[in-house]
């Protein structure tokens, strides 16, 4: 599904991505690991298509090289970044919102548009499914969210867009056990044989309750090592300096 | 420059000698200033000569009155209406309401000395004005419906001004909604020249929209004078996007207490436009309010300012007066000036204002375009979220809506 060779990214002319691979096969659950500054947040940034860095070497997805496909292009091909600061956008009222990037999506893919009835009955369902008030709904787009809120509702945008390729960039961070399970139970319960997902975290916490099947670590802007679920508890233990 | 405005009192009839010496001193007035230029402080953002000059070769006031033009009224809600075509009294139908309680006419002269007022534009409105209208609500009336005020520019309008002044007079306890609804049937470049006189009574209650149904090649200019009576609530939004030119100014003496002034404003202006709102609010009394609030949003080369003066008496103590004014600048050759002034002679007064002007947010176009949307659409939906702050303050929802689709079409263009 997303086939990266030598990834090469820098930004004002600083190197941060120092020559990558990954392969990322349908039906997977991948998780990056790594300490600050090692390119975790670069990464999901390039794999979106945000403007501003100067990239080398091939990324390919489901077959298509994307390199130069601008950023709602992806969104509509099937990728999806759940940000680690999920802009707050006065005026914008949530479900509009919810309802414009979907049907932008399905008319990208050819699908019928829903209309607002139909929407709505969908949204509703999505946000019960993780426990979200649907008041939540009405207010305007992450404005005056906690952290936990804003975090719930980039689960919830995934689950109403269907992606391929699901990608959480430190969704984890700033949430207590509760929002952690609600999220964790988002991606759980999105699993499919047709799509993934690539997690980026700190910690182990998080893939307590999503097991993934490979965990990278990525240092100074190179993966270094790949293994299993167990190398996650492993960093727990000896951390990231002893690798 | 145009050396002959051709204006002249000979069309004007049925008037009485005293009034025909009256315009013609204006006149004088007029022609011995000009139209206004950038050196004159209230208009340092809009040179109106230079624009007249720019735009028209000749300008005339002799225009043929098309009285027999039928309009669609609009059928998004029930209304009240008022008709005016090219600035004249055409029709009005009160039919939600007990009529005895109001009085619709055509605009009568009133006979005061006007010699000394400084701006041009308004001694050449004195001098020229027709048409008009004058509304007249008895005390403790409150409307059912909303009124509806057309105001139709219809064809052969070329190269002309309209002079016309109206007057509203709002009872006592009384309570009113206008919207103002601008509608050019030409594509004519022409001049109005307007001069209303807004009277609240004691407790009355007036909100007035303006807002523009369409495009316009017309070069707008109102002077709004009003007058707030004890605990009156004065409440005017301005959506007046689309028109090649407009100027706005509004001075408001509040003269009880107990007085609540709001004014707020939501532009979006495109090419080649330029839109100026000046306001000056007058605390004469103590324990009054006053709140405005100016959002601009510019595309492409187009130019926009807001000048907003609170004056505060001395004895107008418990002042609490605010202004803002924001601008969203989407391209670099547009322009937003604010001069924000306050003039405070009483000590125990809460007045602030502020001002800021940026281009859009990048993150949050980034962000939305990874949810699917081009950055087009994404543009769109942080300008109309921009604007909507303003209406998110009407209370009546069909007037919210209303306005809000209107809006949405001067973005979206279409």
């Amino acid at each position: 599904m997303l086939k990266i060779h030598d990834l090469k990214a820098s930004i004002n002319e600083k190197l941060i991505i120092k020559g990558l691979d990954l392969d990322i096969k349908a039906g997977e659950v991948h998780a990056i690991m790594g300490p600050n500054g090692s390119g975790k947040s670069t990464l999901a940034n390039i794999l979106s298509g945000k403007a501003g860095y100067k990239i080398s070497g091939d990324i390919n997805f489901n077959g298509e090289l994307i390199n130069d496909v601008p950023i709602e292009e992806r969104s509509q091909k099937g990728m999806f970044l759940a940000f680690q600061y999920p802009l707050e956008i006065p005026g914008v009222n949530t479900n509009n919102f919810l309802k414009t990037s979907l049907n932008a999506i399905r008319k990208a893919r050819g699908q019928k548009e829903l209309d607002t009835l139909t929407f709505l009955k969908l949204v509703k369902s999505k946000a019960s499914e993780l426990g979200i008030d649907e008041n939540f709904l009405s207010r305007q787009l992450n404005v005056g969210f906690s952290g936990g809120e804003k975090k719930k509702n980039e689960i919830l945008q995934m689950k109403l867009l269907e992606p391929k390729l699901s990608i959480l960039d430190e969704t984890d961070s700033g949430l207590d056990i509760d929002a952690l399970r609600i999220v964790a139970d988002g991606v759980n319960s999105s699993k499919k044989k047709d799509n993934a997902f690539l997690i980026i975290t700190h910690y182990q916490r998080l893939l307590d309750y999503i097991k993934p099947d490979f965990i990278h670590v990525l240092s100074d802007g190179k993966i270094i090592k790949t293994g299993g679920s167990e190398l996650g508890l492993e960093l727990e233990k000896t951390g990231y300096l002893n690798l | 420059m145009i050396q002959n405005f051709g204006f002249n009192l000979d069309k004007i009839k049925n008037i009485s000698q005293e009034e025909k010496s009256e315009r013609e001193l204006s006149l004088s007035l007029f022609n011995k200033k000009g139209f206004p230029n950038k050196k004159l402080e209230d208009w340092k953002f809009t040179d109106f000569n230079k624009i007249i000059g720019e735009n028209f070769k000749e300008l005339h006031s002799n225009f043929i009155l098309d009285n027999n033009k039928k309009f669609l009224p609009l059928k998004d809600f029930d209304h009240n209406s008022i008709t005016l075509i090219n600035g004249f009294l055409n029709d009005s139908d009160f039919k939600y309401e007990k009529e005895e309680n109001i009085v619709v006419n055509k605009y009568l002269k009133k006979h005061t000395n006007k010699s000394e007022v400084k701006n041009a534009l308004i001694n050449l409105n004195d001098a020229l004005f027709e048409g008009g209208y004058f509304l007249d609500v008895l005390s403790n009336y409150k409307f059912k419906k909303p009124l509806i005020i057309y105001n139709y520019f219809s064809n052969n309008l070329k190269n002309t001004i309209i002079n016309n002044k109206n007057l509203i007079n709002l009872g006592n306890h009384s309570t009113i909604e206008i919207i103002e609804y601008n509608m050019d049937l030409s594509e004519d470049n022409f001049i109005t020249n307007n001069y209303t006189e807004i009277l609240l009574g004691a407790n009355a209650s007036f909100k007035n929209y303006t807002i523009q149904g369409n495009k316009s090649n017309g070069f707008f200019y109102k002077f709004i004078k009003s007058s707030l009576s004890k605990n009156s609530s004065y409440e005017d939004y301005i959506f007046s996007s689309g028109l090649k030119f407009n100027k706005i100014e509004e001075e408001i003496d509040i003269n009880g207490e107990g007085v609540n002034c709001n004014i707020q404003s939501g532009l979006f202006l495109d090419q080649d436009q330029q839109q100026e709102i000046k306001t000056q609010i007058n605390h004469l009394q103590p324990n009054s309010k006053s709140y405005q609030k100016v959002k601009n949003v510019l595309n492409k080369n187009c130019k926009s300012a807001y000048q907003g003066k609170i004056f505060v008496e001395k004895i107008a103590q418990k002042t609490d007066a605010y202004q803002l004014s924001k601008a969203l600048i989407l391209n670099d050759l547009s322009e937003f000036n604010a001069k924000p002034e306050l003039e405070i002679y009483a000590d125990d007064v809460k007045c602030s204002h502020g001002s800021t002007s940026g281009n859009m947010n990048e993150d949050s176009i980034y962000y939305l375009m990874t949810r699917g949307v081009s950055r087009k659409q994404a543009i769109e939906i942080l300008t109309e979220a921009f604007l909507f702050e303003i209406t998110d303050s009407i209370k009546s929802t069909f007037i919210k809506n209303f306005i809000e689709s209107k809006l949405t079409k001067q973005i979206y263009g279409h």
